[in-house]
């Protein structure tokens, strides 16, 4: 109000703070003049002159600014996400939204500002960190009478901000409690494999559901937003056989994909050796059969000509067959027919010896004498002699 | 006029004195009781301004709102198994009749509980003795509570008290029977993983065996197919060949033994031994053309 004032400040140029005292005569001059005084304001007011007047006066001003600061602290401001509770002489009135609010100042009406936007948390079975347990909250019975450590956090905001203040003492305290309650009301219904592993969204939703039932029948104007489920695990003490558990699940399936790997190996080899043997029959078959036609196909050719002289070709195909073979092979032309019974010295061994690891074929020719025994014999014939042998073999051709 | 107004604001000061003593504000969350002479006289159980009369009547407040009593150790129970059970639960009541309540417990709120604590005590030892740990734990829960806020509230009206809720907290093993949970999940789990571990060899073991089945399998229809095919290939050689040599017989048996000769012999380690006689020399001994006649 004296901030409008064009007076205000200007008397004493900018020496300091207007002296109350002068703030105030001016004050009275202009209060006068608006009760419609009479010229006065003009000079004899603003003067100590008259003992009676300023005093009364005073008093009604002081008065006056003071159901003036009365009025101006019923102001207050309820900010966004926040509620303002007003109570006349105790009794809750209204409620009020965001924004410049004004009551009724104290004593009469006083009100309570309540934060209901705010997302609020409770721990269950740790404090500030899942790795800081309080055991005696998270170790909790299953149904099947195991004992299971889980963390628990839950978050809610207020719904209803005077049930939050009338209706519950320590409303925050209770949410503590009813989660404890509906946790392990929750978890005293369920297996202990269910709370572990499948059943841990089903819990917490469970559990969220229970809470919010006692919380409004406790009128607590609480509203549970989520329960998440932080931690559940079995206990420290058995931690270990669970682990193993867990282990043996992946060695078994260790062993399987091995299994898995070993026959994958195994088959498609098997496939290939398969695929290998049928091919190469199928070649066989092929080369057989080619050959035979072949063979077949040059005997009868042969055969034709042959049938045209018989006996020259007969002979012919004899002596070159022969010639052939002497030419090829070292030989050996004896006439025993002379020397009668005589036996022959031939010295094989020695043969052999220059020539060691070749088979050695004898055999007299075809119309043998009788008197000469016809043998033949092999030795072993070792590797390397019969790929010489094949070598030759691709000579001759 | 300064004695007008000195005596106008020492009866201002009075009137402050005397009226502020004479009225009193019940909140939302209190009811009081107001007592004269320490007679009551009046209980205001609604919130708002009320008047009474200055230094004769003087006024309690109680907590209208819902309390709590939560036990701060959790306690023994035993169950129809014998086996001990610590439980700890907590109780939510509220004031209903603010002048019974005075009478019997003084107003004194941890008295009021103490009350309600032995009620509970003594109906939990009645619910649970007749009940196993898991009905405790899980079956009857519900039930038991609402069991326990029936005595309960039977209690509490004579105290002016209303239990809202009789709430089981934790219903825990003790110590040494925890411990032997631990022993039996832990060998629980041992038995589990054994499982998993055989059964994991058992069905690997399998897999082999029936990858090692296919693979012989594989091979020998494999071969059987394969033999049959050279079969084929044989058979039908052996029909070339045969219808061919059937056109001469005896030209193909020399002709063949001719072939066979050359292939038996043309290597030079292979060493002949051969007499003069044979047909292929006969000219080697006399040259007449007609030694054949």
């Amino acid at each position: 109000m004296g901030l409008n004032d064009p007076q205000w400040g200007k008397r004493r140029g900018n020496s300091g703070p207007p002296d109350l005292e002068e703030v105030l005569r001016d004050f009275n001059q202009k209060i006068s003049k608006f009760f419609g005084q009479k010229g006065g304001g003009g000079d004899g007011g603003s003067d100590g002159g008259n003992p009676e007047g300023p005093s009364a006066k005073g008093i009604v001003v002081i008065i006056f600014l003071l159901l003036i600061a009365w009025i101006g602290s019923g102001f207050y401001i309820v900010d966004e996400g926040h509620r303002g509770v007003v109570l006349r002489f105790g009794k809750h009135t209204e409620t009020t939204l965001p924004g410049l609010r004004w009551h009724i100042p104290s004593p009469i009406e006083s009100v309570e500002d309540v934060n209901i936007g705010k997302v609020r948390t409770v721990e269950i079975g740790y404090r500030n960190n899942v790795r800081s347990k309080v055991l005696k909250e998270s170790l909790i019975l299953t149904d099947d009478e195991n004992i299971v450590d889980i963390q628990f956090a839950v978050q809610y905001i207020l719904n209803s901000p005077d049930n939050f203040l009338f209706t519950n003492r320590n409303p925050e305290d209770t949410v503590l409690q009813v989660a404890e309650t509906a946790i392990r009301e929750v978890i005293g219904n369920s297996k202990m494999d269910f709370v572990l592993y499948e059943g841990r969204e089903e819990v917490a939703a469970k559990t969220t559901q229970l809470m919010q039932d006692i919380l409004d029948y406790y009128r607590t104007g609480i509203a549970i937003n989520r329960v998440t489920m932080q931690n559940a695990q079995p206990p420290e003490q058995v931690q270990a056989a669970f682990d193993d558990a867990v282990k043996a699940n992946q060695d078994r399936e260790r062993q399987v994909n091995e299994g898995e790997a070993y026959a994958n190996d195994v088959i498609p080899r098997a496939q290939g050796v398969a695929a290998r043997l049928l091919e190469e029959a199928s070649g066989y078959r092929q080369k057989v059969i080619a050959s035979a036609e072949g063979d077949a196909s040059r005997f009868e050719q042969v055969l034709v000509e042959y049938a045209k002289a018989p006996r020259v070709t007969r002979d012919r195909m004899y002596i070159d067959t022969v010639q052939q073979v002497l030419s090829n092979t070292s030989k050996i032309l004896i006439d025993q027919e002379k020397g009668g019974g005589n036996l022959l010295y031939l010295p094989l061994d020695k043969l052999i010896q220059s020539d060691p690891g070749s088979g050695i074929t004898r055999s007299s020719s075809g119309t043998a004498n009788q008197q000469n025994e016809t043998r033949s014999f092999s030795s072993d014939i070792g590797s390397r002699s019969r790929d010489s042998l094949r070598s030759r073999e691709r000579e001759v051709r | 006029m300064k004695s007008i107004s000195s005596v106008l604001t020492g009866l201002l000061l009075v009137i402050g004195i005397v009226g502020s003593s004479a009225i009193f504000i019940v909140d939302q969350r209190e009811q009081a009781l107001v007592f004269q002479l320490g007679e009551v006289v009046g209980v205001k159980t609604e919130p708002g301004l009320y008047l009474k009369i200055p230094f004769i009547q003087n006024v309690r407040f109680f907590d209208s709102r819902i309390l709590t009593m939560d036990s701060e150790e959790p306690e023994r129970f035993i169950t129809s198994e014998k086996k001990n059970v610590l439980v700890d639960l907590f109780v939510k009541w509220r004031i209903i009749d603010v002048k019974q309540y005075y009478v019997s417990v003084q107003g004194d709120e941890t008295l009021a509980q103490v009350r309600l604590a032995q009620t509970i005590n003594s109906s939990i030892r009645d619910e649970f003795g007749n009940r196993t740990v898991h009905d405790v734990v899980s079956g009857e829960r519900d039930e038991i509570m609402k069991i326990m806020r029936q005595k309960a509230n039977r209690d509490a009206e004579k105290i002016g008290v209303r239990v809202i809720d009789v709430r089981l907290k934790r219903v825990d093993l003790p110590q040494e029977v925890s411990e032997s949970v631990y022993r039996r999940m832990e060998a629980e789990r041992k038995r589990v993983a054994n499982e998993l571990r055989s059964t994991g060899a058992a069905e690997a073991e399998k897999i082999r065996a029936d990858a090692d089945r296919q693979h012989e399998v594989i091979l020998a229809e494999a071969y059987r197919d394969a033999q049959k095919v050279m079969g084929e290939g044989d058979a039908r050689a052996t029909a070339i060949y045969a219808e061919a040599f059937q056109k001469d017989e005896k030209f193909y048996e020399f002709y063949r033994s001719l072939d066979a000769y050359k292939k038996s012999f043309k290597s030079e380690k292979d060493i002949l031994v051969v007499e003069p006689n044979s047909e292929f020399f006969k000219y080697m001994k006399s040259s007449s053309l007609d030694q054949e006649k």
